[in-house]
């Protein structure tokens, strides 16, 4: 793979609207072409076929828009789950044994997968609120592909999608959310009540079966038809979420007033603990994470960046650890070098 | 253990027959069934089910799609379905399946592919209808693959193919 994943990555930029609440926001588009089976009853040679024609598309754009083509069926395992950790590949399609690949542009941000659920998934990821961005980022990648292939189409259920679950639009759109406050007040329920009025799911960090880390939640669209895309975004993005980062907001200033020593002791302990511990596991390190990353919101700590700990959620996960301090790196060194890192990134 | 219609043995060859709706069985022993000519095992019962022709399931309870040949109990298994043809050939047992899963909405208002590209759409429909053909003519349904060709020498006809 000719693209660094850890010089190119979607936090490193600067402009990340509402990035004290929202980490990042995500779009995808599921399609199928026309007179194939559905990934899962299609031959070897009918994934080889899809995969061929999709490759061309990607590999004949202008030079700025010419997306990497990755064959996954090629891929050595350390890449492949370090496609994994950046939400690119969904474990599936890792795990699946049948031809697929997947399309990456500058920056990992744009991908298309091929051969997963659906022939095709194009996915766009920015940081901050930026959905109808990311909404764009996918459609354009779409209209490219649609010039030179036939979708699946039925002009009363539109894209058609091998699970029903994904008709119509074929999008889902959706916001990671740092919801520390609402936690820590215990008003997280007014926030699953906003979801299931409106439609929405509401999932932990590795989405869907994933429990809540780092009080890092993921919210998309449950309904794909019947709305048009744009309509889709704006529930999540105007509707939706408006409320929820004034809610978090007001719970932050609410800690921050009446549980200061807490909220101070609770940022402090865990960035004391990150920058001294020699051995740390995954999840203890992304719930310190948090907790300073709430500390950096409200201005307990002047010294580290937001978009810091945002790239250290991804690059503190196995297979970046990997990439960074050598691919050979037995399992049982792997907490040993995540303390490492985290010491470097956090005591400058 | 049900008897022989001729003693009061075990009976071990059961024979059930249905025409035009009416059931007929015969239950016999292993002695009055090899009597009858029938070879029965010692140890295995023997269960024979003559069904006539108009006694079958109608089609519709056992449809399947026509091009990837998935039956709605195989979309049970998976909740996936099989190719673009099972939105149509299931359309009316989706309907329900989408409106529970959709909010009860069942028509698309997004975005739609644009009629442009139209000249490489029609070469993939080309080899669509080609592989159609191929099955067709392997599965001995000549009938179906007159159509096919024909419905390949209309698109053939429509212009040429690579734009020139």
């Amino acid at each position: 793979m000719a693209i660094d994943p850890i010089k190119n990555c979607p936090f490193n930029r600067d402009d990340s609207p509402f990035g004290d609440v929202v980490l990042s926001s995500r779009a995808r588009l599921a399609r199928n072409l026309d007179g194939f089976p559905f990934v899962h009853r299609s031959s070897s040679s009918d994934c080889k076929e899809v995969s061929s024609l999709i490759k061309q598309i990607c590999e004949h754009q202008p030079d700025d828009a010419i997306l990497e083509w990755v064959n996954l069926d090629e891929l050595d395992a350390q890449s492949t789950e370090l496609f994994v950790e950046r939400h690119l590949v969904s474990s599936n399609l890792a795990n699946a044994t049948h031809p697929r690949a997947i399309a990456i542009g500058p920056e990992l941000s744009r991908s298309v997968m091929v051969n997963e659920e659906d022939h095709v998934r194009i996915q766009s990821i920015r940081p901050g609120l930026q959905l109808d961005e990311a909404r764009k980022d996918v459609e354009a990648l779409d209209e490219r592909i649609e010039e030179v292939i036939a979708y699946a189409f039925d002009e009363q259920l539109g894209f058609l999608t091998a699970c029903p679950t994904n008709v119509g639009t074929g999008a889902r759109f959706s916001v990671m959310l740092h919801l520390p406050a609402l936690r820590i007040i215990k008003d997280l329920q007014r926030v699953r009540n906003a979801c299931e009025g409106m439609s929405l799911a509401i999932r932990g960090y590795q989405g869907e079966g994933s429990k809540a880390i780092a009080d890092l939640y993921q919210v998309s669209n449950q309904v794909t038809l019947g709305y048009t895309e744009e309509q889709l975004c704006s529930i999540i993005a105007n509707d939706f979420l408006p409320p929820v980062i004034e809610w978090e907001r007001e719970a932050r200033k609410s800690v921050a007033s009446n549980q200061y020593s807490k909220l101070e002791d609770q940022t402090f302990r865990s960035l004391g603990l990150l920058q001294s511990a020699r051995m740390i596991k995954l999840h203890e390190a992304m719930q310190c994470l948090g907790n300073i990353r709430l500390g950096v919101c409200l201005g307990l700590i002047d010294s580290i960046e937001i978009k810091t700990i945002n790239k250290l959620f991804i690059e503190i996960h196995p297979a970046h650890l990997r990439h960074i301090y050598g691919i050979d790196t037995p399992d049982a060194e792997i907490h040993s070098l995540r303390s490492d890192l985290l010491r470097e990134k956090l005591t400058q | 253990m049900t008897t022989c219609d001729y003693c009061d043995q075990d009976a071990v060859y059961h024979d059930v027959q249905i025409k035009n709706g009416v059931h007929k069985t015969q239950n016999l022993c292993k002695q009055h069934a090899n009597e009858a000519g029938f070879l029965i095992d010692s140890v295995n019962l023997s269960i024979v089910l003559n069904i006539g022709e108009s006694d079958l399931p109608s089609k519709s309870t056992a449809v399947a799609c026509s091009d990837c040949g998935m039956t709605i109990a195989q979309y049970k298994e998976k909740s996936l379905l099989g190719c673009p043809t099972c939105y149509e050939t299931f359309r009316n047992k989706l309907k329900h399946i989408i409106a529970e899963v959709q909010d009860n909405h069942l028509q698309h208002i997004g975005r739609a592919p644009s009629s442009e590209g139209v000249d490489v759409n029609r070469h993939l429909e080309v080899l669509r209808l080609l592989k159609k053909l191929d099955k067709a003519v392997n599965q001995e349904e000549y009938e179906q693959a007159a159509t096919l060709r024909d419905q390949i020498r209309e698109l053939h006809d429509g212009g040429d193919l690579h734009g020139n």
